[in-house]
């Protein structure tokens, strides 16, 4: 009944000598939520990059609704309806906070490239929605680059969300976060994934967010994939504990 | 069409000569960038400076001592050893300040360098090309004569070669240079002092490529331009050999300088077209230079 | 009575534009009104300069396109200006035939080769420097600038090559310099009414997401390679523009229009005025023209001059001009950022509105 929205299979990624990750198998289905955790050096950001076609991969497929994105560049991904929030905030920084979500949402609405339009015209509402939704609408005219730590967080997740995902890959979204932050941030997440239905997978190394958020857990160790499942049977998991033990308390 | 042996020969030398010329500059020119992340525009203006002035001071010297070529060595030395001071002067009054800035503000510092360097130029040597004519007498080789001097030049250009190597790789001063090329901050946070490297390495480079300005003095007449040209393929062996990489820079000065010397038997204004090829096909398959590092944008 | 009431009024109508488009609004009105009135002047020579001034300051401003609102700095862009007056200069040529003269409508047809010339120069060049940015699109962008200009240059045959090409006496009710002169002020307004339209269109923020964050943009669905090489050929069709209206006013076209003492021309005017200000580079034209007039008065030494001053702005302004008079003003009225328009070309500056 719920179709499979990405299909891994087979996935290799080589940086030089290093094997980041190894036949990576891995399903989602629509309407996950679910978390890719691991130590550093799993490669949980090397899945991302691939998937959002920041590398190319050696081997494997990979297969979003239905359509084989193996190998596609960056934008065409992005336009098949893949968004990623990152780590590190990635955005517009002498743009304004609103301008951030709107050049996002014109984007979105494939009037990129429009010479002849009014910027001042497109996109208005639905930015103002979607800063709204991520608690920007009063820092709507500060420019990025003068937000607090948290702020950019937030602002990065709004130009995620912009893109108008069916699956919305969040890189450590509560990092550097309050926790009230925190609590705000995947409050919204779960907001987004129950209400519209919108395909969530995140990495974490907050295992509060990820037992209290996550509906399926993958651990990665070294590129590949050392068990999976819901969190509580993750979080009993012998093998799972090993790897994780000195990382977290 | 190469019928003989002999034209070819002469090409390859020159070719050969020519490469190593561009060699001297280009590494200069590769380890600022590699180290410090500035692309210096005025390189080849440098370079130039330190041609008139060894000029100046050969003229100098033999007006003196008499007419003898050996005078041209002191004179590089002494030429060389100015350059060095003016680029470690110019890399901390200058170029220090532009190293948290945006890349097209960096540009347009050594741009305007290169409007000072060469009005600087007009303004003491005036607009004459200089030359100097070393008393030399042609050896025959292969029915054809070759200026024996060019041979002076690959020597040099291979010393060099291997003295840098060895002092990137065999001293603790270039092998710190070398790890700074890969990661600043780390350097720094070891507790050495950046500062000086950096002015050393502009220093560096800037001496080199006054080195070649003055080897190169006898075998083609220097003037105003030269170092426009110049620039441009210091940038094409920059491109393809790949930034702050001293094996990619000789290996790239290799193929640009043969490139040039046998286009003028084939196609005599081709040759800067085929460079372009070159770069363009290697800024496709390989951005980052056929041994550089990948790219810092 | 009444006048301080207009004078309020005026006062109020800079303010409101200042409010809604930023420090260009009033400079631009400024700039207006003293270009429309130039020719009052005595003597020929201010008109002169004047045409200078428009014609390189549209060049600058079609330069700013990729370097103030792409964040990409090109080093080549005369390659694009020398390759419009060419065009025109060949086409005016082979229309004057053996008589030496010109008819309107040909001049006119003339002109407008440029742009496509122009255009077809910029998409071969940009089709390879999009793949880079930084440092590599500035090597590129100058290295293919000297390519263009070695080829004009060597092709004696058909561009004349080192003579130019010479004798361009437009028609005449252009030979005089102040018909010339406002005949370029117009073209020069609509070109730059056409950037400002480009500037506050979808695409105009596409290319200020490009400027600050290629990687994102593209993250976000769009092709940055696209994106860039349109801009590209865009800012080099308005650099023809520029280039075709300057061979009929010199009377002749020579292959220094397109090398890289040329490129740096909009570099300077665009440091100068300011890039983060849509009116920067035109403002930073005055300022150029003006100076490299009056300086050359005096001495040969040009090049050093404005390369002093090129290093002390680099240095101590790299905002230019407007962004020194614009702080100013933020200085004085403590202004909050307002939600005037959306958003903010910036350069070695705060974000300040356009």
């Amino acid at each position: 009944m719920t179709r499979k929205l990405l299909e891994v299979t087979g996935l290799n990624k080589h940086f030089g000598g290093l094997h980041a990750v190894k036949d990576l198998n891995f399903d989602l289905f629509e309407g996950d939520k679910s978390a890719i955790i691991g130590p550093n050096g799993a490669g949980k950001t090397t899945v991302f990059n691939l998937l959002t076609g920041y590398h190319r991969v050696d081997s494997g497929r990979i297969i979003f609704d239905e359509t084989d994105i193996t190998n596609w560049p960056s934008h065409e991904i992005a336009k098949a309806g893949i968004s990623r929030a990152f780590q590190i905030s990635n955005i517009f920084l002498t743009l304004s906070v609103f301008e951030n979500v709107r050049s996002a949402v014109q984007a979105q609405m494939g009037k990129a490239f429009d010479i002849f339009g009014r910027a001042d015209r497109i996109g208005i509402k639905e930015a103002d929605n979607i800063l709204d939704l991520c608690g920007l609408a009063v820092k709507r005219t500060v420019m990025a680059g003068e937000l607090s730590q948290g702020d950019k967080k937030k602002l990065e997740l709004a130009i995620a969300l912009a893109g108008k995902p069916n699956l919305l890959l969040l890189d450590e979204p509560t990092a550097g976060m309050s926790l009230e932050e925190t609590r705000e941030t995947m409050a919204l997440v779960d907001h987004l994934n129950e209400e519209f239905n919108l395909t969530t997978l995140f990495t974490e190394h907050d295992m509060t967010v990820v037992f209290n958020h996550a509906r399926k857990v993958t651990v990665l160790h070294r590129g590949e994939i050392i068990v999976e499942g819901a969190p509580d049977e993750v979080r009993m998991n012998k093998t799972a504990q090993r790897i994780y033990l000195g990382e977290h308390k | 069409m190469p019928a003989d042996f002999g034209s070819v020969l002469i090409q390859l030398l020159s070719g050969l000569s020519r490469a190593m010329m561009l060699f001297l500059v280009s590494c200069g020119l590769s380890l600022i960038f590699g180290v410090m992340n500035i692309l210096n525009f005025a390189h080849a203006t440098l370079w130039l400076v330190a041609g008139y002035l060894t000029y100046t001071l050969f003229q100098f010297f033999t007006a003196i001592f008499g007419d003898s070529g050996l005078l041209l060595i002191p004179a590089i030395i002494l030429a060389t050893g100015a350059m060095f001071a003016l680029g470690w002067v110019l890399e901390r009054v200058l170029i220090r300040r532009m190293y948290a800035r945006e890349v097209p503000e960096q540009l347009l510092l050594t741009f305007a360098l290169i409007l000072i360097f060469s009005d600087s130029i007009k303004l003491i040597w005036g607009v004459e090309n200089r030359r100097i004519f070393l008393p030399i007498e042609p050896i025959e080789m292969l029915d054809s004569y070759v200026n024996p001097y060019i041979f002076v030049i690959i020597a040099v250009g291979c010393g060099v070669a291997a003295g840098l190597w060895w002092f990137l790789h065999r001293t603790r001063y270039g092998k710190i240079v070398r790890a700074a090329v890969y990661n600043r901050d780390m350097v720094s946070a070891l507790g050495i002092r950046i500062s000086t490297i950096f002015a050393g390495v502009f220093a560096l480079g800037v001496g080199t490529a006054a080195l070649s300005a003055g080897v190169f003095l006898p075998i083609m007449p220097i003037g105003l331009g030269i170092d426009m040209d110049l620039i441009i393929q210091c940038f094409a062996v920059v491109v393809i050999g790949g930034f702050g990489s001293i094996l990619g820079t000789f290996v790239a000065s290799l193929i640009v300088g043969v490139v040039y010397a046998f286009s003028i038997l084939i196609w005599p204004n081709g040759a800067l077209a085929i460079i372009f090829l070159i770069l363009v096909v290697v800024v496709i398959w390989r951005p980052w230079g056929l041994f550089g590092t990948e790219m810092r944008y | 009575m009444t006048s301080s009431f207009n004078k309020n009024k005026y006062k109020g109508l800079i303010t409101d534009l200042y409010h809604r488009v930023g420090l260009s609004g009033p400079v631009a009105v400024v700039l207006g009104l003293c270009f429309l009135l130039l020719p009052l002047l005595p003597g020929e020579f201010p008109v002169i300069v004047g045409v200078e001034i428009l014609i390189l300051g549209l060049f600058a401003m079609s330069f700013n396109l990729i370097y103030g609102y792409m964040g990409q700095i090109s080093f080549g862009h005369a390659a694009y200006f020398g390759l419009g007056a060419y065009g025109t200069a060949l086409l005016f040529r082979a229309f004057q035939g053996g008589t030496g003269e010109i008819g309107y409508f040909d001049f006119f047809l003339s002109l407008l080769v440029a742009i496509p010339v122009s255009a077809v120069g910029a998409l071969l060049v940009g089709f390879f420097c999009v793949r880079l940015t930084g440092v590599y699109f500035a090597i590129f962008s100058l290295a293919f600038g000297e390519l263009i200009f070695y080829v004009v240059f060597s092709w004696y045959s058909f561009t004349g090559g080192d003579n130019g090409v010479q004798g361009l006496l437009p028609p005449p009710f252009f030979q005089n310099t102040v018909n010339y002169y406002y005949f370029t002020l117009t073209i020069v307004a609509v070109a730059i009414a056409l950037l400002w339209r480009i500037t506050r269109s979808p695409f105009g923020y596409t290319l200020r997401m490009l400027r600050d964050n290629q990687q994102r943009a593209s993250f976000l669905g769009i092709n940055v390679r696209m994106c860039m090489l349109m801009n590209f050929v865009i800012a080099g069709s308005f650099a023809g523009v520029a280039g075709a209206l300057w061979g009929p006013f010199q009377r002749s076209v020579s292959p220094g229009l397109l090398g890289w003492v040329e490129s740096g021309l909009p570099v300077f005017m665009t440091l100068i005025g300011g890039a983060g200000f849509f009116a920067g580079p035109m403002v930073g034209s005055v300022v150029y023209t003006i100076l490299s007039s009056y300086v050359t008065m005096f001495t040969v030494y040009w090049p050093l001059t404005i390369g002093f001053i090129i290093l002390i702005l680099v240095l101590f302004v790299p905002g230019g001009l407007l962004f020194l008079i614009d702080s100013r003003i933020v200085n004085l009225r403590n202004r909050r950022q307002s939600d005037k328009d959306l958003g903010s070309v910036s350069y070695g500056g705060q974000g300040e509105n356009q």
